[in-house]
């Protein structure tokens, strides 16, 4: 097929012999007569004003709210990865004890999930948390449980299953598992009802993390996330961010969610 | 994740993107609609991919977000964009749920053999594919594929970036975005002879391309 070849030009089409290195080439060659034109034609379009106005009316009204102590979760922190990863403290080896205990579970987050992040003073601080166990601590970028009490297995222990189950189905979703079933009935019951599950999850903040580290709830350790020891590969040392009046956070409170600063995360 | 690092995706205004998250950050308002306008295209190109028309609404869904968090993000324009396209996803998915509608994307291959051919000789033919192509093109593939493609060409993420938005491995990532890229370049009728099968012997006019 293809004598056409004689009008087409394009050299090293040599025809034939798709050996290695020339079907590479060509991927390469055609991916890139492809994706200009898709990006082009999906970015395409002029802007709508309105919506820039809403936009910037929503960014008014939230800073104007004085929402000055806004910590960043592992989530918001997309620094390049060399800065992330500079510290990581011995905090990860515990993670690694976690993360094997959770195994094929939901988050045992409930283990003093307060994570008590020496934080606030030390914002650069890129503290690898295990990410079987944190079910990601919403809003926490706190250390592994151990650092903190555990204590608070009772009262937050719900909001941060719930919270780690809120993760797991979000994971779910994107990869076509099975939500533990323990841990559907629990989101069914906090959300009140099967088809609440989705907007209860997308309203309730916490840290549902969108890394790849940290499937705490749908997979064990080893799918993306690979537990603890501290995500390698794809980022996230979590940063404590600027932490104001480090609320929560560990110091024994262990509550999860509280962020009283910046109003709801999510 | 041992792999081989890959230089980031830098696009053109991620330096100016980087600059204007920061001072909006402090509350500089002209300086967060920069940011708008640097980030708005792409993601809105993403959306369409994931929703199609509702793109508009669940954008403006996520730029609240944006907007709300926005003091929370740290990170270069590179990161902005990824971090943006996180929020984004996520909004399209409670989208998706609550119409309880799938994702667009995840067609079969079917639907593009009813589309009109197109040049299929070479490259030089396609100058421009209209949106709705795109989209029609992009809607054929598993949804993990057009994702990763949507992600990688019209947000601009390098693999690392893509991965960590869609949750996954960066290698599964970066095989999808590959099988993708290759599928939709065979549709398009680009790429060698030998790539293509049957459709080729129906080839018609040749020659004169160019």
């Amino acid at each position: 097929m293809g004598e056409r070849l004689n009008g087409d030009g394009v050299p090293g089409r040599r025809r034939a012999h798709p050996d290695g290195a020339m079907s590479d080439l060509r991927e390469v060659r055609d991916a890139a007569t492809v994706e200009p034109l898709l990006a082009a034609a999906l970015r395409g379009g002029a802007l709508d004003p309105e919506a820039e106005q809403r936009a910037l009316t929503a960014f008014r009204a939230a800073h104007g709210a004085g929402a000055h102590h806004a910590r960043t979760r592992r989530r918001d922190d997309w620094r390049p990865t060399a800065e992330r990863r500079s510290r990581r403290p011995a905090r990860v080896t515990f993670g690694v004890v976690f993360a094997s205990l959770t195994l094929g579970g939901v988050a045992v987050a409930a283990i003093g999930s307060a994570g008590s992040s020496t934080d606030g003073a030390d914002p650069s601080q890129g503290t690898a948390h295990p990410s079987a166990v944190t079910a990601d601590q919403p809003g926490d970028e706190a250390s592994p449980a151990l650092s903190g009490p555990p204590a608070q297995a009772d009262s937050s222990a719900s909001a941060q299953e719930t919270e780690a189950h809120c993760r797991a189905y979000e994971q779910v979703e994107d990869r076509g598992r099975a939500i533990d079933a323990r841990a559907w009935q629990q989101l069914v019951a906090a959300a009140g009802g099967k088809d609440k599950v989705a907007a209860y999850c997308s309203e309730h903040p916490p840290g549902t993390s969108t890394a790849p580290g940290r499937s705490a709830g749908a997979g064990k350790p080893g799918g993306t996330g690979t537990g603890a020891a501290g995500n390698t590969g794809a980022s996230h040392s979590g940063t404590s961010g600027d932490n104001p009046g480090g609320t929560n956070k560990g110091a024994g409170t262990g509550r999860t969610s509280a962020d009283p600063g910046s109003g709801k995360h999510k | 994740m041992g792999q081989v690092r890959q230089p980031r995706r830098v696009q053109a205004y991620d330096g100016e993107l980087e600059a204007a998250v920061a001072r909006a950050q402090d509350g500089d308002e002209t300086a967060f609609a920069v940011a708008y306008r640097i980030v708005q295209p792409g993601l809105l190109g993403y959306l369409r991919g994931l929703v199609g028309d509702d793109a508009e609404d669940v954008a403006s869904d996520a730029w609240l977000e944006i907007a709300r968090d926005l003091r929370r993000f740290r990170g270069d324009g590179a990161g902005f964009r990824g971090w943006t396209a996180t929020i984004a996803r996520h909004r399209a998915l409670d989208h998706l749920r609550r119409q309880r509608v799938r994702p667009r994307a995840g067609g079969t291959e079917q639907d593009v053999l009813d589309l009109p051919a197109t040049h299929s000789t070479h490259e030089q033919a396609l100058e421009s594919l209209s949106t709705e192509r795109a989209l029609e093109l992009i809607r054929t593939l598993p949804r993990d594929q057009a994702e990763a493609v949507l992600l990688r060409v019209v947000v601009g993420l390098d693999g690392p970036a893509a991965a960590r938005v869609l949750g996954k491995r960066p290698g599964a990532v970066r095989t999808a975005a590959h099988r993708g890229l290759k599928r939709l370049a065979r549709q398009l009728g680009v790429g060698s002879e030998t790539d293509r099968g049957v459709t080729d012997a129906a080839c018609p006019t040749l020659g004169e391309s160019k």
